[in-house]
């Protein structure tokens, strides 16, 4: 009853919420440092940590460790918090081991923790290598801290790296994108991944453009840096796996690949959110609370939801899409019972003439032009997706919240 | 059985709100019809939709038995919907009675439809009585109420009775005046059956229902009746009476209210207005029939995604054996495809319908903005009516394009007459008559065409007069003027639901604003939209729809699925409401964006 989308086993998200500060774009729940004591924060997350892992029925082979900035930590505490996590997943056979960073956030001592505690990977919030962008994203570090970054993670012996950089920034010109990409190229990234500014609710950048402050980027500027984006990277040797996302062959982020894959993973930490089978779950968004409702009911779950299939074939469309490789119809039959070629027959004849996709009888792919316009794409084909009779049945028939 | 002179046959009419579905509540709890217990819940309202509209649509009634200075009489009371689109629903049921209860609410006064009613009810000849509800309201004013009422109508004032339908004050009283003031039915000196049927109604387990008021002779299980109209013959397999529940009787005779049951299948096999009498005794005298019910607002409905031409069929037939006051035919599209033409009462009518479509029907629905009938006179002198300004045919052979007229009279408080003088005259209005029902409040009357009023004219007097505004509009006749059609291109592609027949002043104007709401209604897509407004096939106006050079959401990790799940949902939602044209998808708000006649 509850298919599985995904042939992978299982992830483990954790979720650190402090930064340095708050960046004028983000709205992942994270919450400026400023000197706290992040002690009994420390010992909640071990306590979740532990009972989360003990509940898996499945191997996990991947971690990502974001927030926030885990490595805002100090090196003893990174040593402690890293400890809890190589403890608890002991038994796992552990593939890939991210952790986020920030420039200026990583010193030879914490890199080389990172290194001897299990953390195979490392991601790095770079976003630009112009002063003025930074400062536009509300970032605290500067582009020289950048290079200084990946050497001391190269250093340590780490190879398998990503770097972020944002495009679409209000201001930002083709040519200083194009530099801040060769910039990052020069670093030998094996990962990038390269994201157009989003105006998210509530964000500082946000209010800023809504009173007038800031002015967005040109939509067809947006376009082009893209594009630009794209074939630059392709030139260098990168592989767009993901809307966003670029990769030298073998270096896909086995992590991520879960969650567009509609795969399980376990959540830990604040805010953290988690999908098992058919039961989605999100920690509480909340420093305190967190700690509190770890520490009265050993969890923090505040929102839980059952995925019926319509559901979950909807979620399917939305992320496979999203993968260069396209959404592989048998597969989907497969996990969802629907034949999208017959389900969504208009929209793709539609979508097929405006060449935004391409289908043969294998894969629903975008073209060039489809992937600027993903979520048009998404949306025609979801707005006709229609799951079979009788389906809504099986919602009825999920297991119970809790028995996952 | 009862002698005639003991029996009273009654409908309450009001405007909406004023109490007419309470005062039946306390009616039949003081003769003893109902409970209190069964009361709790308002009976007479019984559909759901009903409810939640807060109207009465359909006519329920109930026959009760009342003792008055030592004798029994049966008052038959028959309810009647109390909006402004179903005057002729109410004139059916006002056919079958002999009087009526004027219904106002104490702290409002005299409303549009009141007068409305009043007139109805002068029209079927039925006696009047005036009667001044919610006298226990802190802000009642009962005898202005009664001048008022004595000033539009000429109803001595002293004639009214108070009620309070909430305490029951007044209601003995309202009992008394009903046997004394109300005629009983009058005797049939030919004593051959004489049914008027004044409703029908559709019952799952037992066919129709059909709704009589006897005038003369008896009906009995086994009769052989027959429809006068019609011609057809049934046997009768129950006769019966509501109490309020229905509830089967030995006979039926003259002065009776009650229903018949006689295997019918379906509503259309009964026609409203229609004389039943015994086919081995048939009446020489059938009653006067009914006005056919005059559909004025016609509409579209098209199959919106995920409903098939034939699923909505099957909901318009399985709607139609309950309800035969729309009309529905066929039509086809060129942008749309097919659908279905569709006849109204009024909007609200329209409303109603397309809503128990959707959810008896399990339909979903696109409409395109309702219009009016227009009278169109051919160069060679034939008439036609067209429903649809598509239908319109070649201006070179057209002489004469009439549109509906109707008389409006508006209910005010003096205060707001200048706002209500402005939108109406921007809505090509003319003003007829000034009337004060009080010094305080005024009754303006106007004559409008139909097409200017029937979306939105209702919403704007509420908003200009505070809520205190009512109206009410019977239309009169076709009148001719200098009225043009204005065709619409979405991608230079005609869409034919999009047009409108305008006055020729006011086209140029209606023309730019109406593609300017459309370039608000239509999203970007990933080319560009011009939209142009054309008279004739000369382009009179031109917006463009930028296109979308780039959408795609950046980030959708884990924690984001959920979210960016629900968000496609509600997209897909709306697409529900949208309509393909071409590569263009139209959203239902866009064929609604006609009617906006601006300001
Ligand atoms: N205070 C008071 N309220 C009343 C009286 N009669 C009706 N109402 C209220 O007025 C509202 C409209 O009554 P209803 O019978 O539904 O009106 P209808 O639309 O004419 O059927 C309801 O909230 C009733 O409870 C009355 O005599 N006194
Ligand atoms: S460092 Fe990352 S998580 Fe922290 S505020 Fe900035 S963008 Fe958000």
């Amino acid at each position: 009853m509850n298919k599985e989308i995904s042939d992978h086993n299982l992830g483990l998200y954790l979720h650190w919420p402090f930064c340095e500060s708050k960046c004028g774009y983000c709205d992942f729940y994270s919450v400026p440092l400023k000197g706290r004591d992040v002690a009994p924060l420390l010992d909640a997350f071990a306590i979740d940590l532990r009972s989360r892992v003990a509940e898996c029925d499945k191997q996990i082979d991947t971690i990502f460790w974001g927030g926030g900035t885990p490595t805002t930590l100090e090196d003893d505490n990174l040593s402690i918090a890293l400890g809890h996590i190589q403890n608890a997943t002991s038994n796992h056979p552990i593939r890939e081991f991210t952790i986020e960073a920030n420039p200026a956030t990583v010193d030879e001592r914490k890199a080389a923790t990172l290194v001897d505690l299990g953390v195979t990977r490392v991601s790095l919030g770079a976003q630009s290598f112009h002063q003025n962008e930074l400062s536009a994203l509300e970032r605290l570090h500067t582009p020289r801290d950048v290079p200084e970054a990946i050497r001391i993670i190269r250093a340590a012996g780490i190879t398998h790296y990503n770097i972020d950089l944002i495009f679409g920034i209000g201001g930002q010109t083709l040519a200083s994108w194009q530099e801040s990409l060769a910039r990052a190229v020069e670093l030998e990234p094996p990962h990038l991944a390269c994201y157009g500014l989003t105006y998210e609710h509530g964000t500082s950048l946000t209010k800023q453009l809504k009173l007038g402050h800031i002015e967005a980027c040109d939509e067809q500027l947006e376009a082009d840096m893209f594009l630009a984006c794209k074939d630059y990277l392709e030139r260098c040797g990168y592989e767009q796996y993901e809307l966003s996302n670029y990769a030298k062959p073998g270096h896909q982020c086995l992590h991520n690949l879960i969650y567009w894959k509609n795969g399980s993973y376990q959540a830990v930490g604040p805010s953290a959110a988690g999908c098992l089978g058919n039961i989605r779950f999100k920690n509480v968004s909340d420093i305190n609370e967190y700690i509190r409702l770890i520490n009265s009911n050993g969890h923090a779950i505040a929102d839980r939801e059952i995925i019926g299939e319509t559901e979950r074939a909807l979620e399917g469309l939305m992320m496979r899409m999203r993968l260069i490789d396209g959404l592989d119809l048998a597969d989907f039959l497969r996990c969802t019972g629907i034949n999208l070629i017959e389900n969504c027959r208009n929209a793709i004849a539609r979508l097929t003439d405006s060449e935004l996709i391409v289908c043969d009888e294998s894969k629903l792919r975008m073209t060039r032009r489809g992937l600027l316009m993903a979520d048009t794409v998404i949306r025609e084909l979801a707005s006709e997706l229609d799951p079979p009779s009788g389906m809504s049945l099986n919602v009825v028939a999920s297991r119970p919240i809790g028995d996952a | 059985m009862t002698d005639l002179t003991h029996i009273r046959n009654f409908a309450i009419v009001a405007h909406i709100d004023h109490g007419k579905s309470t005062l039946a509540d306390r009616l039949m709890e003081h003769a003893g019809a109902v409970s209190k217990r069964e009361l709790k819940a308002q009976m007479l309202d019984d559909m759901d939709l009903e409810r939640e509209m807060g109207i009465t649509i359909k006519a329920n009634r109930c026959s009760m038995k009342y003792k008055f200075e030592g004798e029994e009489y049966l008052l038959n009371l028959l309810d009647t919907p109390g909006h402004v689109d179903f005057h002729y629903e109410v004139s059916r049921a006002l056919t079958a009675c002999e009087g009526v209860l004027l219904l106002v609410d104490a702290a409002q006064g005299v409303q549009a439809q009141t007068v409305a009613n009043a007139y109805l009810a002068v029209e079927a000849a039925t006696e009047i009585i005036p009667v001044i509800n919610k006298i226990d309201l802190p802000g009642a004013h009962p005898e202005d109420c009664a001048l008022e009422l004595e000033h539009v109508l000429g109803i001595p004032a002293d004639e009214a009775i108070f009620t309070s339908a909430k305490t029951g004050q007044g209601i003995d009283e309202l009992f008394a005046a009903i046997i004394k003031r109300m005629p009983p039915p009058a005797p049939d000196p030919e004593d051959k059956l004489r049914a008027l049927v004044y409703d029908a109604k559709n019952d799952v387990h037992r066919g129709v229902i059909t709704h009589v008021r006897l005038f003369g002779g008896t009906m009995k299980r086994g009769d052989k009746m027959r429809f006068v109209a019609a011609g057809s013959e049934r046997i009768v397999t129950e006769v019966g009476k509501f109490t309020p529940k229905p509830g089967a009787v030995d006979s039926l005779s003259a002065g009776d209210v009650g229903y018949v049951l006689a295997s019918i299948k379906t509503i259309a096999d009964v026609n409203i207005g229609d004389t039943i009498t015994l086919a081995h005794n048939p009446t020489t005298r059938p009653l006067p029939g009914y006005q056919a019910p005059q559909q004025m607002v016609f509409c579209d409905f098209f199959p919106g995604p995920g409903t098939e031409t034939p699923d909505l069929r099957d909901a318009f037939e399985k709607l139609w054996l309950n309800d035969s006051s729309f009309t529905y035919e066929t039509t086809s599209s060129d942008a749309l495809g097919i659908g279905f033409r569709c006849g109204f009462l009024g909007l609200l009518h329209m409303k109603i319908i397309q809503e128990r479509l959707e959810r008896e029907g399990d339909v979903n629905i696109v409409q395109t903005a309702p219009t009016v009938t227009y009278e169109v006179e051919l160069k060679d002198g034939t008439v036609m009516h067209i429903e649809s300004p598509s239908e319109l045919p070649d201006l070179s052979v057209v002489a004469d394009i009439r549109e509906p007229i109707c008389k409006a009279s508006v209910i005010v408080p003096a205060a707001y007459i200048g706002d209500v003088l402005k939108i109406s005259l921007e809505r090509r209005g003319t003003h007829s008559k000034t009337e004060y029902l009080s010094p305080t409040r005024v009754m303006l009357n106007f004559e409008f065409p139909l097409g200017e009023i029937i979306y939105d004219y209702y919403d704007r007097l509420k908003s200009a007069t505070k809520g205190y505004g009512t109206a009410d509009y019977d239309v009169t006749g076709f009148r001719s003027d200098n009225l043009v059609k204005l065709d619409i291109l979405v991608n230079a592609m005609p869409v034919d639901a999009l047009s409108v027949i305008v006055h020729r002043d006011k086209a140029a104007n209606r023309g730019r604003r109406l593609i300017q709401r459309l370039k608000k209604e239509i999203s970007r897509h990933q080319f560009e939209i011009p939209l142009q407004a054309a008279i004739g096939g000369k382009i009179i106006a031109r917006e463009t729809i930028a296109a979308m050079r780039k959408d795609v959401t950046a980030k959708c990790y884990g924690g984001d699925i959920s979210r960016k799940r629900k968000l496609l949902e509600k997209q897909k939602e709306g697409k529900k409401r949208m309509k393909q044209v071409g590569m263009v998808a139209i959203p239902q708000g866009a064929f609604m964006s006609i009617l906006d006649p601006g300001d």
